[in-house]
């Protein structure tokens, strides 16, 4: 294997996803604020633009593939390039989910419940998007310390999501508002399991071993 | 780091659902090294070497040149004894008995271990005679049961299709890959148990390195192997263990999905991903 010539295309791969998590926080953040904004032009917009994240991904994967087909690597070289390609198929579900989001708030008969509960949400939202721009940090940096602290935040945004479940059920608002709502809610839920899952690709990348944060 | 590996503590380590306990079934083994220690007049090839060869098993010996895997290869069958400047302590135990005892037959432990070189090196004699020339060494003189071996070794070694109508013809009209194979045919023609390999692909062009390769991991079904390589793909395709030398020393001896994808010894680490060597 050529060294400098695995090493510069592992760092573009990584500057590459690097681009790609920022597009996803960028794409999370839009999402809520769209809705709390009532802008349902916008969510059409990212709806559209999910497919850019998907052929990015795609081509992620390719870049990966030809590079584990040029240079062979085994061992922590073999490691980074599998977690690159589980890394940038985390964010791409990211992405899916903020398309999940918006497309359940399109389908919100009135706005009385999500009004009730926005507050709440642009809250989880702010913790979520804290979440995966310090994942992505950590990847950066392969920082192992800083990818077992991502546990404890989503430990705190999976009780925000059971308290907003246990309030949201206990209203009276029409089975479709509140089970759209329980829906956005359970969304932005799953986008802090995925930062996690990349806190344990973290890990795995540095030492090989895979561990449950969860 | 020592305040993560503290975190690591408390959270669980996920186990491949597939895993299973090492070697439920303990083979047996075909080879024990205990403390080899190898000079070349003052020249220390060998410092201290612990392996264990098992049943059916291919283990892998690499590193880089010069790091005594070729020595260690030829220590398993005594050969390392042809060269008058050697000296060797230590004991290594093929099936319980230790080979360096003075009392151990030599002429025994070779037909119990066959050997193949890096060049081909077929007789200047016909492919037949080639083959039947170990059998005919150990008295057997029957035609009939000669051909039996010739062409159940040549079957063996994957070959007999492409010779089985030229077996009267010499064997260097043979391709380099064809004459490898003819070897590992001579070698299992005296039926030996063990099979030692010292870079058997590395005159080969890539094709004739695949049809070794394939039958390496045939023939372990009935033989137990060590093979020396260069090519690191190669150790990783075709072996059960592997064994990484540097200088003279083995720095890692471990199952070889464990090298290839997490070794311990950061040595390892670095020579398998080309950082040296």
């Amino acid at each position: 294997m050529i060294r400098s010539a695995f090493h510069s295309e592992l760092e573009e791969l990584k500057k590459e996803i690097q681009e790609l998590g920022d597009r996803v926080e960028d794409q999370f953040s839009r999402t809520v604020h769209a809705m709390a904004g009532d802008n349902k032009a916008a969510l059409k917009d990212i709806i559209e633009e999910d497919e850019e994240i998907n052929e990015l991904e795609l081509k992620l994967n390719e870049q990966a593939t030809l590079v584990i087909a040029r240079q062979q690597p085994v061992a922590s070289d073999l490691r980074r390039i599998i977690v690159c390609l589980k890394v940038s198929s985390d964010l791409e579900r990211m992405g899916d989910l903020c398309v999940d989001m918006a497309k359940a708030y399109l389908h919100l008969p009135s706005l009385e419940a999500f009004h009730a509960f926005e507050k709440k949400l642009t809250k989880m939202e702010e913790k979520i998007r804290h979440m995966l721009h310090e994942v992505m940090e950590a990847y950066g940096s392969l920082d192992m310390l800083k990818a077992q602290q991502i546990a404890t935040l989503d430990d705190e945004i999976d009780q925000t999501y059971g308290s907003f479940v246990k309030e949201l059920f206990q209203t009276s608002y029409s089975a479709d508002q509140t089970a759209q709502l329980a829906f956005t809610a359970r969304y932005m839920e799953r986008i802090g399991d995925y930062c996690t899952n990349i806190a344990e690709w973290i890990i795995y990348e540095v030492n090989g071993q895979r561990f449950d944060l969860n | 780091m020592s305040e993560v590996s503290m975190k690591q503590e408390t959270v669980k380590e996920k186990k491949p659902a597939e895993a299973q306990p090492e070697a439920a079934v303990q083979k047996e083994s075909v080879f024990k090294t205990e403390g080899i220690n190898l000079w070349y007049g003052d020249t220390h090839a060998l410092q201290d070497i612990h392996l264990d060869q098992r049943e059916n098993e291919v283990t892998a010996i690499i590193g880089p040149s010069g790091c005594g895997k070729s020595t260690y290869i030829k220590t398993l069958n005594r050969m390392v004894e042809m060269n008058d400047s050697v000296k060797v302590t230590g004991k290594i135990f093929y099936r319980g008995s230790n080979i360096y005892d003075r009392k151990f037959p030599v002429e025994v432990l070779r037909t119990r271990v066959g050997m193949v070189f890096q060049k081909p090196n077929p007789f200047p004699k016909t492919i037949f005679e080639n083959v039947a020339y170990g059998p005919k060494i150990h008295g057997i003189r029957d035609k009939k049961i000669l051909k039996e071996i010739v062409e159940s070794s040549l079957k063996g070694a994957a070959i007999w299709d492409e010779v089985k109508d030229r077996l009267d013809e010499n064997a260097f009209g043979l391709s380099g890959g064809q004459q490898q194979r003819l070897c590992i045919a001579r070698c299992l023609a005296i039926e030996p148990d063990v099979i030692l390999m010292d870079e058997p692909t590395s005159a080969l062009d890539p094709k004739s390195t695949l049809k070794v390769e394939e039958l390496v991991r045939e023939l372990k079904q009935k033989y137990s192997i060590t093979i020396v390589t260069h090519n690191m793909q190669q150790a990783a395709r075709i072996s059960d263990r592997t064994a990484f030398f540097l200088n003279g020393e083995v720095v890692e001896y471990d199952r070889t999905d464990k090298i290839f994808s997490n070794p311990e010894d950061k040595r390892t680490e670095d020579y398998i991903t080309g950082r040296f060597g």
